[in-house]
């Protein structure tokens, strides 16, 4: 771990404490209706009519690997985002949310939802498609310091779009259904050359079969979710990369025709403990790219997640542990969590033997990574957040990847978050 | 009677035909030098548009390839040639393990199909490499073919073996030597160019061996230029003989010289033409010819005029015996190409080959005139090289 963690984490530090000394709920002004409180958030209301959230958001983190990594900042304030979020009349919602350190595409979430029936909300603006559990997690709730290489990698991201969802049958499905301008950001790179999918349509269904059952089943959800949109004849953006955001697998195949992204997602948090899992599948045709001009088979991309967590210090994982029964300076040493995952994310078939690296190759020759990642997460009080992960990576064809002559790879990183 | 014996005969030969397995094909059916092949490509009409239109880049795409009953898919195919490069009537590199490493065709990783639009005659590369080996020097094969691109005729093209460790392994039984290609970068007669490392590097591109070091794969190169241009004659044979089987140098030289090359070692220009190769556990670098299709451009061109563009050329025709090699080499070459008319006899017989596939090539930046007129111009150069060699010879040797 590098030195300069240690100056970043001081300063956070000090930032925290500033903060936690005016968490005490600031009094109203009674002679006006504009009045200013900070519980979870500092927030800025103006009688039941409008509330304003603002939101900061500061992480740090150091990383280390045997092999290459790839170019995330890691040792600086690596993200730094600032947001107002809030709600007019209790039937708008809407959220603005901005990148201080990204020039090139700084907005996150910019959008507007409509919230009068509970049966049908109507979303419109920039934000995330309905697809994968974990990538509509926001990163201060995740349960590692990066999302599974499925979800960063195979799931759309955000984009702008238009999405009808509600709940129904009390509230045990759940089902959100958009169109979108594209299939997300995160199939796209910076070179122009490559493709992407175009206008898209999400979809996904959850279903809480226990939800008025037994408390110890009652948060399981199972959800299955399916995104489709048409993809423009070319290279595709879509690539593997390693936990560390290194490459192993770039799609230089010619694709052309309809894009379809299936997704299954499980979960379940029992008490302190929870369990996850996802399966993702990205099908994209290519119809006229042989060198006949006859369609191949679809590029295929699958990944899959299981992980775990288990909260040491007792908190129920579906309350939150952002807010520790016994926080640091406050009787306890906050709440400390232990984790671990297992993934894969493959592209194409992985026998050189049949398969060709041939960007109009029958049988596609791809790459995998497994990985399995051990984690601590200690949240010593509301706000703080510090993860500290290990990963073992192996890929299938190392020749591709970071560690060229070694198939199996260690990687470590250390995160410090703060989120008001 | 006759009828009725012969259809229970047709039937068993028949069964029997069937019934044998089909003969394996061999590199040498395809270079077979009797034999017009017929090679058909199958491209993406994408990709086959984008490559006559970028012919200057080297670009691979995909295609498939079939030869008789072989079909190889996933062949990595792109543009070639320095002067030769069309985008009318590409020239063309196939690749077999470009796309799938443990791919081959016959044995080959790799194949050139030379499109033959800088010789009108189109059997000189052919003819001259066939000589070479007829006197008993490691060259290429060659064939001609119709080359069909997504079954449209495309014109006659020469077959050429890839200069890779392949080849080497068959002509010279070392297949794990170094292998370098020599780019043309600029006139270059064998001066020495310093002891970085890097023009070499420009000059001299690895074909086997290109994980290694720079100083394993080209100082043994900067060895020999820095040796070849060394003033001191006395230990100059044996210093360079270390690093240059000199005697398979003057060879080489010699039946380039025989054939009239202008774009080979002693080139007005500057060497090219050729690879390097460097045995296992050797430092001794040989020659192997390449591209011959300005050959035979003068029959009465002499064989000294050349000999002092050369610096190693220069420095080991000081040397009498090494002299007296090159005037034997040349002798031989003048009696094997004469012996029985070996030379105009290939001249003939692949002209003949290819002459209905030639008309029928519509590509060929040559009207049929020109090409009968040019091979009627290296019959009478087979003709007239031997003996005008032969005198030139006689000449060089009375006045020694």
């Amino acid at each position: 771990m590098r030195g300069e963690l240690v100056p970043a984490l001081a300063a956070l530090l000090f930032v925290a404490n500033s903060a936690a000394a005016q968490q005490a709920p600031a009094q109203p002004d009674e002679g006006d209706n504009w009045r200013f409180t900070w519980d979870e958030h500092p927030s800025l209301r103006f009688g039941d009519v409008i509330r304003l959230d603002f939101r900061l958001r500061l992480q740090t983190q150091v990383r280390g690997s045997q092999g290459e990594m790839g170019d995330s900042n890691d040792d600086d304030l690596a993200r730094r985002r600032i947001g107002v979020a809030g709600t007019f009349k209790n039937l708008v919602d809407f959220q603005v949310e901005r990148e201080i350190s990204n020039d090139v595409d700084p907005w996150r979430d910019v959008f507007v939802n409509y919230r009068q029936y509970t049966v049908a909300e109507i979303q419109g603006g920039k934000f995330k498609l309905p697809f994968g559990l974990e990538e509509n997690t926001s990163s201060t709730h995740l349960d590692f310091v990066y999302r599974s290489m499925a979800s960063q990698r195979l799931a759309p991201g955000r984009d702008r779009g238009l999405m009808v969802h509600g709940r129904v049958a009390s509230k045990m499905v759940r089902y959100e259904i958009g169109w979108f301008a594209h299939d997300g950001d995160n199939a796209r790179t910076s070179d122009a050359e490559e493709v992407f999918g175009n206008a898209t349509v999400a979809g996904r269904l959850s279903v809480q079969p226990f939800r008025t059952g037994h408390p110890l089943l009652k948060d399981m959800m199972m959800s299955v979710a399916l995104a489709g949109s048409h993809i423009d004849e070319g290279f595709p953006a879509l690539r593997g990369h390693t936990t560390l955001d290194a490459p192993f697998y770039t799609s230089k195949v010619w694709v052309n025709g309809r894009r379809q992204r299936t997704g299954l997602e499980f979960r379940w948090r029992p008490g302190p403990a929870s369990l996850k899992a996802e399966y993702m599948r990205v099908s994209t045709e290519r119809v006229g790219e042989s060198v006949d001009d006859t369609t191949l088979d679809p590029l295929v991309a699958n990944g899959w997640y299981v992980s775990g967590t288990w909260a040491l210090t007792g908190e129920k994982k579906a309350d939150d542990l952002t807010e520790p029964r016994r926080p640091l300076f406050g009787g306890g040493w906050g709440a400390i969590e232990a984790a671990a995952r297992i993934e894969g994310l493959r592209f194409g078939s992985l026998d050189p033997e049949i398969a060709s690296s041939s960007p109009r190759a029958d049988l596609v020759l791809g790459n995998a990574d497994h990985a399995v990642t051990l984690g601590v997460n200690w949240y010593p009080r509301r706000h703080f957040k510090l993860q500290m992960n290990v990963m073992r990576e192996h890929l299938a064809d190392p020749a591709l990847g970071p560690a060229p002559d070694s198939p199996t790879f260690w990687s470590r990183v250390l995160r410090f978050q703060i989120d008001f | 009677m006759s009828r009725l014996l012969a259809a229970p005969i047709l039937v068993v030969l028949a069964l029997a035909g069937a019934a044998a397995p089909a003969e394996a094909q061999t590199s040498d059916d395809l270079f077979d030098a009797s034999t017009l092949q017929e090679l058909r490509l199958i491209i993406s009409s994408r990709d086959l548009q984008t490559l006559r239109a970028d012919f200057a880049a080297n670009t691979y795409y995909p295609a498939d390839l079939q030869w008789r009953d072989l079909k190889v898919r996933n062949v990595a195919v792109r543009s070639r040639g320095s002067g030769s490069r069309s985008g009318t009537k590409l020239g063309l590199q196939l690749d077999f393990n470009r796309y799938s490493t443990s791919q081959q065709f016959l044995g080959m990783k790799s194949l050139v199909l030379d499109n033959l639009v800088q010789d009108p005659a189109m059997v000189r590369e052919r003819v001259s490499m066939a000589f070479y080996d007829h006197m008993g020097m490691a060259a290429p094969r060659e064939s001609f073919c119709r080359l069909y691109i997504n079954e449209v005729y495309q014109g006659v093209y020469a077959v050429v073996e890839a200069i890779t460790s392949e080849l080497l392994g068959r002509a010279t039984g070392d297949p794990t030597a170094y292998l370098f290609e020599y780019h043309y970068a600029g006139p270059f007669y064998g001066e020495y160019l310093g002891d970085d490392l890097v023009p070499y590097k420009t000059l001299f591109e690895p074909r086997s061996h290109q994980k290694e070091a720079d100083a394993v794969l080209y100082g043994p190169i900067r060895d020999l230029f820095r040796e070849v241009n060394e003033p001191d004659d006395a230990v100059w044979r044996e210093r360079v003989g270390r690093l240059l089987d000199l005697e398979q140098f003057v060879r080489y030289v010699a039946v380039e010289t025989f054939l009239s090359e202008i774009d080979g070692v002693l080139s007005a220009t500057g060497m090219s033409n050729f690879y390097l190769y460097r045995p296992t556990g050797s430092t001794q670098h040989r020659l192997v010819p390449w591209d011959k299709d300005r050959t035979f451009s003068e029959y009465d061109s002499s064989v000294v005029a050349s000999i002092d563009t050369n610096v190693i050329f220069r420095r080991a025709l000081a040397y009498p015996d090494l002299k007296t090699l090159y005037l034997d080499t040349l002798i031989a070459c003048a009696r094997s190409a004469a012996a029985q008319f070996w030379l105009e006899r290939e001249i003939v017989r692949n002209s003949q080959l290819i002459a209905a596939a030639a008309v029928e090539d519509t590509a060929k930046p040559y009207s049929d005139d020109e090409v009968t007129s040019a091979v009627g111009y290296l019959r009478t150069f087979a003709r007239r090289r031997t003996p005008f060699v032969r005198q030139e010879v006689a000449r060089l040797r009375a006045g020694s």
